[in-house]
């Protein structure tokens, strides 16, 4: 029987991918815009964040003011998802925004982060420092290839 | 002046005056440096930009309309601020204008105030604030009041539009840039700044009130910032990141 011959992929399919993903990751934070950054339902908040891909991790960063460090809450939704919450200090209703001309109050920080490339999640590390979490996620390793 | 944008007068502008810049770009450092000084001053509105290059938006205050882009003064001091983030593509124009505009009214020196993005930010106590100008004049302030000069690199966004078109009129211009969060609103940055902007002209605000407010600064220039960051990529922000090739005198 013949072997089943499978097409290795080149370094650049590889890349290709990986911009295809980050552009797909890119559009989708930016089509968030046309969304309130709040949600009156849940009382949550959506921090701004931040995804940095290195050849060794993935770093993702958020800005919390407010945030109890105590109830900051990190986990894995899907594979190439995460959900940050976290509960303020504080109740801030829009009137304390200066907003009078909506109802409603804050409590929590909620938002769910594309992971752009496979993590291995079990060697995660997280801070929190100045109000800034800062969450780092080794990457997951393919395969090597070989320079002849 | 040009056509598609209007610098509109209210209200008496003075001449011969120093002129601050508070402009959406990295950690929003100029904006919140700016609208403390402006809230402390308790400066009065005295000019507004009108661009059809802006998107159909106005602010209210006080339940009246208002541009989102507007100069205010007290005494001698002007200060010109933008409350929503500027469409890359209308930058040129935009700066172009308010500079004609500074050129008319004799602007002595002009002042923008903003941050310069640094990886490590976090791991920063203290941010340091360097110094570029348009002129000899401008570097001559720099040097003789002690603040750091960036000598080589790139700049990119407002700022870097002002100092060009300062330095083809020749207008005294200096820029004032805090180490700063690239995406995230920084107000100890902004008050490192405005002590440094203290050095060169006496603006007497209280930046340990900003300080204790950090977190709701933060919290209340969320929505500007997130608009910031994808102008921010639209003129490629990064490019400030690069190392300069081959030394050109």
């Amino acid at each position: 029987m013949r072997p089943i011959m499978r097409r290795r992929r080149s370094i650049f399919d590889i890349m290709r991918e990986y911009m295809e993903e980050f552009e797909r990751a890119a559009e989708e934070a930016l089509s968030a815009f046309e969304q309130p950054s709040w949600d009156l339902e849940t009382q949550s908040l959506q921090p701004l964040f931040n995804i940095s891909v290195t050849a060794e991790e993935v770093v993702i960063t958020a800005d919390l003011p407010y945030a109890d460090p105590k109830t900051l809450k990190i986990e894995s939704v899907d594979e190439d998802l995460i959900e940050i919450t976290a509960k303020m200090r504080v109740k801030l209703r829009f009137e304390d925004l200066g907003v009078s001309h909506r109802e409603g109050e804050f409590s929590s920080f909620h938002c769910r982060v594309p992971l752009p490339v496979p993590v291995d999640a079990s060697r995660a590390k997280a801070s929190f420092k100045r109000g800034i979490l800062e969450v780092r996620l080794p990457r997951r390793r393919g395969y090597k290839i070989k320079v002849e | 002046m040009s056509e598609t944008v209007r610098i509109v007068e209210r209200r008496e502008v003075p001449t011969d005056a120093k002129m601050i810049h508070g402009l959406p770009d990295v950690g929003l450092v100029g904006v919140i440096a700016v609208s403390q000084i402006i809230s402390q001053l308790k400066m009065v509105e005295v000019a507004y930009v009108d661009s059809d290059l802006l998107p159909p938006v106005i602010v209210l205050h006080e339940g009246l309309p208002h541009s989102p882009i507007r100069i205010f003064s007290n005494d001698n001091l002007l200060a010109l601020i933008s409350e929503i983030a500027i469409p890359a593509s209308s930058l040129q124009p935009l700066m172009r204008a308010i500079v004609n505009w500074m050129d008319e009214k004799g602007v002595e020196t002009a002042i923008s105030l903003g941050g310069i993005a640094t990886p490590n930010r976090q791991n920063i106590e203290s941010p340091k604030v360097y110094g570029v100008g348009s002129n000899e004049l401008s570097l001559k302030i720099l040097r003789e009041k002690g603040i750091s000069v960036m000598e080589r690199g790139f700049l990119v966004g407002p700022q870097a539009l002002i100092l060009q078109y300062c330095a083809e009129k020749n207008i005294a211009a200096i820029s004032l840039l805090a180490q700063a969060f690239y995406n995230y609103p920084d107000p100890e940055a902004a008050a490192a700044v405005i002590d440094t902007l203290n050095q060169i002209v006496k603006v007497p605000v209280n930046v340990s009130d900003l300080l204790e407010k950090g977190e709701e600064v933060r919290l209340r220039m969320r929505d500007i910032m997130r608009r910031t960051q994808s102008e921010l990529v639209r003129m490629r922000k990064s490019q400030e990141y690069d190392i300069p090739h081959y030394y050109v005198a």
